[in-house]
């Protein structure tokens, strides 16, 4: 041999956390969706195994979002029926699981009753066989009253109910606990919040394997590296060991996305930046790509194009590879 | 294995004499070790120190430079393997594809016209890959003298016919550009071509133990200007090899592999492609080619490597520029905080959730907070004045009340006094300045 | 089984305890404060009482050191009552606010190094000469005459003299035949005859000198007799600059842009200074006259205003100090009230954070002499820590804030009478009992009752590890307050002043980030040299904080690394000990000239390591919990 690989021996691995539960388990599900669990850095298979390959969800809204014109020809006939919207992410466009977003309990939007919002959650999960992933509006008040309610209406379902941040971790953990789900911590782009909101979490008596983190990832040229450093950060120190930071991890990839310039911009306005609906497309795209190599394990994205290529990514980089010794 | 500050401070003089620049032997150690000086700064180290030290603090991985003048591509010298380490020092370069027998000329133009301006910065396209395909020795020499004539951008020659690439080569070889690419076959005779026109050489291996021997090889030949393409173009395996070449190089000081790494993207969707080259620029490509050269598919792929290549150290900042949260008015508080990006998104987000719509004023200190800044003079009544006159805050608003950090309540006075504003001391905290808000201006 | 007397003296206090009971116990009984940082354990070392009379069964004599044991010192909370006994205890062991700034007793003789590798030399000391008389042949002058009756005195060559005392000379070498006492002040490789007299009369003269420690908080003295080496006297008081501000940056401000501050802060300290010394004099019956030479210790900032030097730059990235080394000067020129013509010389600093003071400290502690791998942590404002051995020595501030030492805490204040040093909290009442300082009725929180407060409100889950009260337990202690949420450690009809005694959120938001500082500082440090934490070997705690401070507190809250609590050490005031030592050693003083170059300064500011220790060091004990076992296995 002309060379010898270099194999780094980790002591650790990511924890895997099961996402839905089956009707023997307790749920409704038509089938569960294991995360985490790998023994190496992203994708590297020759040192390591990486028992569950990452997964993409699409964004169901329980109101009609105002999202740019570009994705309306994909999901405009269902804005305003959640559980038809979520029906078609899963089967026309392939996600593996759906995200629910309870955008309208947000006050300043429709200002849902938890108990509206218990209902949408419920007819999501009668619409769908995957696992599903229920986010409350953001505003930190009214989710601690919305997503408990959730919680407590769907008992059993394991579902991955977020976000939770030092603020109102107490209430949705405790509701977690009780109602059997998973739970999504957020920190602010600081991986020290991170670990801190994991013990917090945990010295609360929700196992670790419930938790999923939320580091915070802007998008492609938002501050992408930031995010994408703490996450090889917390990837490290997972495999080296520290418990507090082995929890897989959930980006928020098509939220951010969206946000930006460049997947809005038009091409008439913006010709030097090319065409808008496959610059969008890319942009997320890209996004998602980065986070993979940075350890991601879910990825919520917009665009089913853009979830289709991240797929198709996904599927490559989780081809074994090897070097002899 | 790079030695530690205290490991090299062993073998120094430990005079503390200063001839270095540094005001101790240790400090000198510790920036060596770093690799923030070299070990010629101190003359009186002794001839077996120079010699253990001088390979423990040779750079791991060589810089290779392609092309000339302003175009010149730096590839390779990195020294980390996560950016967060330290940082990473030269982009992956992106090359776009052209094959001889296309129009160059147009095609040419199509690249040279990828460049892109966002958030201040501007980006392009490093260099154009001229491919053989015709296998003609005129076509293709004729094709880089188009290349040449046509674009300042550095070149990469893809054409393992060593008579082909020997015209094409001698042709624009004071482009100084890449030779792609030595292999099992050809080595001897492609390496001395790249010897004798002085052109940075690509390896291309059949895997990694034959990169590893081929490499050998060539470097017995006494040539090191090298690129090294292991050969393989599946996602995962690319991957692996351009991970063990990175690791082997960085931390086993893996001579053979001590040089930047080249793949190809292998998708024939542009789409797919620039998600998988996304990969190889994360994953220490020091050049990745593409096909893809359409601006959107260009744009998210260059963004993506400004981003990685930022400086992890410099502290996070935003655009000291004044930001309106909410549907403000004239008559909306102006709140003043500093552009370290920590400070001013928890203050960003206290305001947001004040739902009282106002403006925040980010003054520029050099990314530092609040307190930090005003102990080290970068917050002061003068910076606020020029942060409000910056950002036309007298037009913005029709009131002359901002709001300071309850922290630096101690520039109350200097700040009434340099900008002509009532100040009106905030919280300490921001948590604080929900409750403020709604007593303030509710 | 009968009750048994102990006679305290010199408070002639006696009380009646069971046999078994410690001597730390019976003193509490009668009213007795002991200092004891280590609460009984028989690890700090510091209770030392004298059995004067009696007998005591002695558990444990800890590390007490050979000499004390010797003088029958013994560890009360490690001696046991069994008959009647006579005990004695000594000043160094009471707990009084004099402690707050001097605390001498800490060292042993032999730990301040004047026995082991520091010869005896003061720099001015008195010198007894006779000088062959000049004859037609041998008709070398009077000046050059002494100077060579001199030189083989002391180890000079550049020997001077100034004018005034020279024209004195011809009849002060004639008055007694030849035979004269000199005063000689000598540093580093110049001499300097300060005075003469006519004959052999070292005895009758009187030298003394002052060693000066400037804190940016207080000021402490040491009056020493020039000839024995001995302390004739100490004090100390609060830096009157106080008035213009808490810490060193304020300062800096006050003088660099107030008109005249510069002048204002510098009278400040020198009247500060003045009173004490005049005190000092006064008390011991000197005459100010006889004080010639004064070591002064300071940080950075400190010196730089005692001696009139604009701090400006300090402040300002890249943040350059005027002067590292300043020269010697007069008292005149400062205006002390002493010899006009004493030197004053200042220890030199390392950088614009890491001064004289630290230098002194590192200096006292033979820090540069050892073998092993020493940590010198000054917890004070500052926060200037050293790591190193004689090979290496690296330094760092990590600016930790006047948290420690009461500042920016509601109720905040230095370790006097009233302070409250420990807290007790029923988990389940969430009552508190205090104890005090002095145990007289509350006034206010020390350093290290914060640190207690901390750890006890931790533990009963009062706080959350982020340091969050946490707001939904019921006890009417927990409340708003002007300040956001508190908590009510000591109602008003318990306290010195009448008002409820609270901690704040922000309060404790403030101890974390000291304690935060602190622990990054550390961990940077050791990171620069790529070192950890076990690899330190002993750590010496300075400060006129430091000495009260429970080592298990500061563990438990993760202010000091999970290192075994015997590796720690306090040495009190070092910083005033280190100028003590120079004063009288001029080798001493050689070497700290030399510590100032030796020492590699760490720019904590310059790259992110130290804010993102510093972030991950906010949590209780730390965000890597796997970093303090002896702490996490306690669940
Ligand atoms: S020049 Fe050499 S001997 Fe002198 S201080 Fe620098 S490292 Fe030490």
């Amino acid at each position: 041999m002309a060379f010898s690989a270099m194999k780094e021996k980790y002591s650790s691995q990511v924890h895997t956390v099961v996402l839905g539960a089956t009707k023997e388990e307790g749920g409704t599900r038509d089938y569960t969706i294991t995360v985490g669990g790998e023994g190496a850095l992203p994708f590297l298979h020759f040192e390591g195994e990486v028992p569950h390959r990452p997964v993409v969800a699409l964004e169901v809204w329980d109101v009609v979002p105002e999202w740019h014109e570009s994705l309306a020809p994909y999901f405009g006939d269902v804005y305003n029926d959640p559980a038809a919207w979520a029906k078609k992410c899963v089967m026309e466009y392939n996600a593996d699981l759906v995200v629910l977003r309870l955008k309208g309990a947000d006050p300043d939007v429709a200002d849902a009753s938890p108990e509206d919002c218990a209902k949408v959650v419920k007819d999501v999960l009668a619409a769908v066989g995957c696992p599903l992933i229920v986010l409350g509006c953001g505003n930190p008040e009214k989710d601690s009253k919305v997503l408990p309610a959730v919680a407590e209406a769907t008992s059993g379902e394991k579902l991955l109910i977020g976000v939770a941040d030092q603020e109102n971790y107490k209430s949705i953990t405790a509701a977690c606990i009780v109602h059997n789900h998973n739970i999504i911590a957020g920190s602010p782009i600081d991986i020290n919040i991170c670990k801190q909101l994991n013990i917090l979490i945990t010295e609360m008596n929700l196992p670790a394997d419930r938790i999923v983190i939320d580091p915070t990832t802007a998008a492609l040229g938002y501050g992408l590296e930031y995010g994408y450093s703490i996450m090889e950060r917390a990837r490290i120190g997972a495999l080296q060991g520290d418990k507090m930071l082995a929890m897989p991890i959930i980006c928020n990839v098509g939220h951010e996305v969206w946000r930006s310039k460049e997947a809005n911009a038009s091409s008439e306005d913006y010709p030097a930046w090319g065409d808008q609906a496959n610059r969008s497309i890319l942009w997320e795209a890209t996004t998602a790509a980065a986070l993979l190599q940075a350890g991601a394990n879910i990825l919520i994205m917009r665009h089913p194009k853009a979830l289709a290529l991240v797929k198709q990514n996904i599927e490559e980089l989780m081809v074994p590879t090897s070097f002899d010794d | 294995m790079a030695l530690t500050g205290l490991e090299i401070f062993k073998q120094l003089p430990k005079t503390n004499c200063k001839d270095c620049g540094h005001p101790t032997c240790l400090a000198f150690a510790m920036a060596l070790a770093s690799g923030k000086t070299s070990l010629d700064k101190c003359p009186h180290i002794s001839e077996e120190a120079k010699e253990t030290l001088g390979a423990a603090s040779a750079p791991p991985i060589a810089l290779v430079k392609v092309g000339t003048g302003d175009s010149v591509v730096e590839l390779g010298d990195e020294t980390e393997l996560f950016r967060h380490d330290k940082r990473f020092y030269h982009p992956t370069a992106i090359a776009v594809l052209v094959e001889d027998t296309e129009n160059i000329a147009d095609r040419v133009a199509e690249i040279n016209d990828l460049n892109f301006d966002r958030v201040g910065l501007h980006y392009e396209i490093d260099m154009v890959a001229l491919q053989c395909v015709s296998g003609n020795v005129d076509t293709f020499k004729a094709a880089a003298e188009q290349v040449a004539a046509n674009t300042n951008k550095a070149m990469v020659l893809i054409c393992e016919d060593v008579a082909v690439m020997e015209a094409a080569a001698t042709a624009v070889a004071d482009r100084k550009p890449l030779l792609y690419a030595a292999t099992n076959d050809n080595y001897e005779a492609m390496t001395a071509l790249a010897q004798k026109l002085e052109c940075p050489l690509a390896v291309k291996g059949n895997g990694l133990d034959n990169l590893a021997e081929l490499v050998d090889k060539i470097t017995k030949l006494g040539y090191k200007e090298l690129v090294l393409d292991s050969g393989n173009r599946e996602t995962s395996q690319v991957l692996a090899d351009l991970t063990q070449i990175r690791r082997l190089a960085v931390r086993k000081r893996f001579r053979t592999f001590g040089y930047p790494a080249m793949t190809f993207t292998s998708k024939d969707d542009p789409h797919e492609e620039v998600v998988q080259a996304s990969v190889y620029v994360a994953k220490y490509a020091g050049l990745v080619v593409v096909k893809a050269s359409k601006k959107e598919e260009i744009l998210p792929l260059l963004t993506w490597r400004q981003n990685l290549y930022t400086d992890p150290q410099k502290p996070i900042q935003v655009e000291a520029k004044a930001v309106a949260i909410g549907d403000v008015t004239p008559d909306s508080p102006v709140y003043i905080t500093t552009n370290f990006s920590l400070t001013y998104y928890i203050v960003e987000g206290e305001v947001e959730s004040s739902k009282i719509p106002a403006y925040i004023v980010p003054v520029n200190t050099d990314g530092i907070s609040v307190l930090t800044a005003w102990a080290a003079g970068k917050l002061t009544g003068e910076a606020i004045a020029k942060a409000l006159e910056e950002n036309d805050m007298e037009s913005k608003v029709n009131h002359k009340t901002l709001v300071l950090p309850g922290y630096v309540a101690v520039l109350s006075g200097s700040t009434e006094e340099a900008t002509g504003w009532k100040v009106l001391v905030g919280p300490r905290e921001a948590a604080g300045i929900t409750k403020f808000a709604r007593e303030n201006f509710a | 089984m009968d009750k048994v007397t102990v006679l305290f003296t010199p408070d002639n206090v006696a009380v009646q305890v069971e046999p078994g009971t410690s001597l730390l116990q019976a003193a509490g009984l009668a009213g007795i404060s002991l200092v004891s940082s280590c609460g009984g354990d028989g690890t700090c070392g510091r209770c030392l009482v004298k059995v004067e009379d009696g007998h005591v069964r002695v558990a444990e004599t800890g590390n007490l050191s050979k000499k004390a044991k010797q003088s029958g010192l013994v560890l009360a909370c490690q001696s046991f009552v069994e008959s009647n006994v006579v005990i004695g205890i000594p000043s160094m062991s009471r707990l009084t606010e004099h402690q707050v700034l001097l605390d001498e007793n800490q060292l042993m003789e032999e730990d301040i190094g004047t026995d082991e590798g520091f010869f005896f030399r003061p720099l001015c000391r008195v010198v007894e000469l006779t000088l062959s008389p000049p004859t037609l042949a041998e008709n070398v002058a009077d000046w050059e005459r002494l100077q060579t009756a001199l030189r083989n005195v002391i180890d000079c060559s550049d020997i001077r003299i100034s004018l005034p005392v020279l024209r004195r000379l011809p009849e002060l070498l004639r008055t007694d035949d030849w035979r004269v006492t000199v005063i000689v002040a000598q540093m580093n490789d110049c001499a300097e005859v300060v005075d003469i007299a006519a004959g052999h009369v070292q005895k009758e003269l009187n030298l003394y000198g002052l060693a000066i420690d400037i804190g940016t908080t207080t000021v402490a003295i040491n009056l020493i007799d020039l000839k024995s080496g001995l302390p004739v006297g100490q004090k100390g008081s609060y830096n009157r600059q106080a008035s213009f501000g808490d810490d060193v940056i304020s300062r800096i401000i006050h003088a660099s842009e107030a008109s005249g501050g510069l002048p204002e802060l510098q009278s400040a300290v020198i009247s500060t200074i003045n009173d004490l010394v005049a005190e000092l004099l006064q008390l011991s019956n000197i005459d100010a006259h006889d004080v010639r030479m004064v070591t002064v210790a300071g940080n950075t900032t400190m010196t730089h205003l005692f001696l009139g030097l604009s701090p400006k730059y300090i402040r300002l990235e890249p943040y350059i100090p005027l002067a590292a080394s300043t020269p010697a000067v007069r008292a005149s020129e400062l205006g002390l009230n002493i010899n006009p013509a004493a030197y004053v010389v200042c220890f030199p600093s390392v950088a614009s954070y890491v001064g004289g003071d630290i230098v002194a400290g590192t200096l006292v502690t033979n820090l540069a002499q050892e073998e092993r791998i020493i940590l010198l942590i000054d917890i004070g404002t500052n926060g200037e820590m050293v790591l190193g051995n004689k090979d290496w020595l690296v330094t760092a501030a990590c600016s930790a804030g006047p948290a420690f030492e009461g500042g920016g805490i509601t109720f905040g204040m230095r370790a006097m009478k009233g302070a409250i040093d420990k807290i007790k909290v029923d988990p389940a009442t969430f009552d508190v009992q205090v104890s005090t300082v002095g145990r007289c009725k509350a006034q206010g929180i020390c350093g290290s009752g914060l640190i207690n407060c901390l750890a006890t409100l931790r533990a009963v889950g009062i706080i959350d590890r982020t340091g969050k009260l946490q707001t939904d337990l019921s006890t009417p202690r927990l409340r708003q307050g002007d300040d956001g949420w508190e908590f009510v450690l000591v109602y008003g009809n318990d306290t010195a002043h009448g008002r409820d005694i609270v901690i704040t959120e922000h309060d404790i938001k403030n101890l974390m980030r000291a304690k935060a500082a602190v622990y990054a500082g550390i961990r940077s440090m050791l990171q620069a040299v790529q070192l950890t934490e076990d690899m330190i070997d002993c750590v010496l705690i300075a400060g006129g904080f430091g000495n009260c401070l429970n080592i298990r507190d500061a563990i438990t809250i993760g202010l000091l690394p999970d290192l075994p609590t015997e590796k720690y050490r306090f040495i009190g005031n070092s910083s005033l000990k280190g100028a003590r030592l120079a004063l009288i050693s001029q080798q001493a003083w050689q070497e700290a000239q030399l510590l100032g170059s030796k020492m590699t300064y760490l720019e904590l500011s310059a790259g992110n390591e130290f804010m993102d220790e510093f972030m991950s060091a906010l949590f209780l004990p730390h965000t890597d919990m796997t970093r303090f076992p002896s702490v996490t296995n306690l669940k």
